[in-house]
């Protein structure tokens, strides 16, 4: 009996966590570190991005051709060993094409959002933290550009300055802005109530560490989530405005031009816009679980009280 | 200012407006959340604040720590005070940031105010963690890691961080288990004797006030009713509205609790924005004459008291 209870009781002894530390507490951070590399469709989609973007920073040493190189004699060739990917109808390798245009299609997704992150962080947080009249001013300032057309924006910048990649950048990131500025001014509006912004304000803590020790780490959560799911939607918006030839100009590529060429001639030569597509698509499907599992990760409600 | 006070407020109010529209705001009325307290803080005393929900207490609090700014009145510290005032907020979930450790959150305040050096500040936080009862091996963890009870004694270690003479504690056990709120009384408690604190405690709780409380302020709709030592006001309540609110106390025996008197209060404290003429509490009041309605009554001595209460009728 005895003995019975003892093997029972060795059963249900707590096993040590391994990584368990008494002392030294795991932040908010490392919790959802821990809770994201649980999920293997977000962590496959960290792979994926990593690896798109190494490639893409390492193209000029890596791709077989070079973007520009044409044999005529080759033109739209079905992959084969010497074009993994085939050529498209100028004869140039569509595997390189790819890869070159995945540098585009990557820089605009990233610096656009790095351009509406800092503008829109920034401009949520002013508003939120100052509240009032200000908050009144720069929310209605956010609706007012909501409300612009964004394509006849594009085109007027287009026309006025010429194609340009940098101008393409902002004017993605000129509006990618505004719903950033909407999520972090209500999470600073909500986080100004809470007692410890009020307990750092009655203690002398300086306004500029306020924000940048107190607010912005508290709104990070919900802004590394959306920033995730912004790189898509610029780079969905890059490839629409380069299918409309609004975007990058030939010989340079992108994925969106890419596609754009391949819809021409896909009934006989599918690959061509095939390839990029899939491409664009797995991009995307990264992300967007990447977005998914860092949303839930970061979720308050899902984290140890 | 008296040489025993170490605060005084004279006649205080803080109104916040009320508005309508955002971009071209148009005044339409004042909120009189606190309407003209006049009351001091003894040295080495605990005051308790107590009132109903609204009635102005927590807003006090907090323009006495200059978080609010007063609308009119004075509110001065005397020349052993001036290290400052300091809050223990109502809930401990909130007034912890959540991604600062324990040593970050104490080390901060110290830091900035010149309290400590980045070499001595480890040794400070250490300590303040010691006076109020936590280990300080657990100074790298975060407030979620700690119990409600715990992270209350953080943000009292956090109050106490800059020296202050005088807290003002905003219902510190309201947020708290029923078994854990005594923990923390007993620590306040033994802080104030450590220390030599001063604290206002603000709280809804009578029994909380009678157990820690050297004198007792009774507030209703932004002014002070009653005020006069815990155990005079407890045994012998003068103010209409102090005596209603003490009848509410249930006793421990259940002979007396049957028998019990009781005050009833009709209907809900009245608007802070459109409040009452003359006496505040006289539509709630048994005792009410058409005197109450038309006359402010002012905090008086009645008697022999030395209770001050508000009430034309005594």
């Amino acid at each position: 009996m005895q003995a019975q209870a003892k093997a029972l009781l060795q059963q249900i002894k707590p096993t040590r966590a391994p990584r368990y530390d008494e002392d030294h507490g795991t932040s908010l951070w490392a919790d959802a570190w821990l809770k994201l590399s649980r999920n293997r469709l977000a962590l496959l989609g960290l792979l994926t991005i990593t690896f798109m973007t190494v490639v893409a920073i390492l193209t000029p040493w890596l791709a077989p051709y070079s973007y520009d190189a044409q044999d005529l004699n080759l033109g739209a060739l079905p992959p084969s060993g010497a074009h993994w990917l085939g050529t498209d109808t100028l004869g140039r390798d569509l595997l390189t094409r790819i890869m070159y245009g995945g540098r585009v299609s990557l820089m605009v997704g990233f610096l656009a959002t790095a351009v509406s992150l800092i503008i829109g962080v920034l401009w949520g947080t002013i508003a939120g933290y100052f509240g009032g009249r200000i908050d009144a001013l720069m929310m209605r300032t956010v609706d007012v550009l909501y409300a612009l057309p964004f394509m006849i924006f594009v085109i007027l910048l287009m026309v006025v300055f010429g194609r340009n990649l940098v101008l393409l950048f902002l004017a993605i990131g000129a509006v990618e802005w505004l719903t950033m500025a909407r999520i972090v001014r209500g999470q600073v509006t909500g986080l100004m109530k809470m007692e410890f912004i009020e307990a750092a304000i009655s203690m002398g803590i300086p306004r500029s560490r306020i924000i940048l020790r107190h607010l912005i780490p508290n709104v990070l959560g919900p802004v590394i989530v959306y920033t995730t799911l912004t790189i898509p939607q610029v780079m969905l918006l890059e490839a629409f405005l380069s299918f409309l030839g609004l975007g990058v100009q030939p010989p340079m590529s992108s994925w969106g031009l890419l596609m754009s060429t391949g819809v021409e001639s896909m009934e006989e030569f599918p690959w061509l816009m095939i390839f990029p597509g899939l491409v664009l698509a797995l991009t995307l499907f990264s992300l967007n679980f990447l977005g998914d599992g860092l949303r839930d990760a970061l979720d308050p409600k899902s984290a140890k009280e | 200012m008296k040489p025993e006070n170490l605060l005084e407020l004279q006649d205080v109010r803080t109104h916040f407006p009320l508005t309508k529209g955002t971009l071209f705001p148009r005044l339409t009325g004042h909120v009189k959340a606190v309407d003209g307290v006049t009351l001091d803080l003894k040295r080495g005393e605990v005051l308790g604040l107590v009132g109903e929900s609204g009635c102005g207490k927590s807003t006090l609090g907090r323009t006495i720590i200059k978080l609010i700014r007063a609308t009119s009145g004075q509110i001065s510290l005397s020349h052993e005070a001036q290290g400052g005032v300091q809050m223990i907020f109502q809930d401990p979930y909130s007034s912890l940031n959540p991604r600062m450790t324990v040593f970050d959150t104490l080390a901060e305040p110290m830091l900035v105010n010149g309290f400590a050096t980045r070499a001595t500040v480890a040794v400070k936080v250490a300590e303040l963690m010691h006076t109020v009862g936590l280990a300080p091996r657990f100074m790298r963890k975060y407030p979620h890691e700690f119990s409600g009870g715990q992270r209350q004694r953080i943000a009292i270690a956090r109050a106490l961080a800059l020296k202050p003479r005088i807290l003002i504690a905003d219902e510190p056990v309201s947020a708290l288990d029923v078994s854990i709120q005594a923990q923390i009384l007993n620590l306040l408690a033994s802080l104030r004797k450590r220390l030599g604190l001063s604290i206002i405690f603000i709280s809804h709780d009578l029994s909380v006030i009678r157990h820690l409380s050297d004198r007792v302020a009774v507030m209703y709709l932004g002014k002070i009713v009653e005020l006069g030592s815990t155990a005079e006001i407890f045994a012998k309540p003068q103010h209409p509205y102090t005596r209603a609110l003490l009848s509410a106390i249930p006793l421990p025996d259940p002979d007396l609790e049957r028998n019990r008197e009781r005050v009833i209060l009709a209907g809900d404290a009245p608007s802070p924005i459109n409040p009452p003429s003359g006496c505040a509490f006289h539509p709630r009041c048994a005792y009410a004459t058409f005197q109450c309605s038309q006359r402010q009554p002012v905090l008086a001595r009645q008697g022999t008291s030395e209770t001050r209460v508000a009430c034309i009728n005594l």
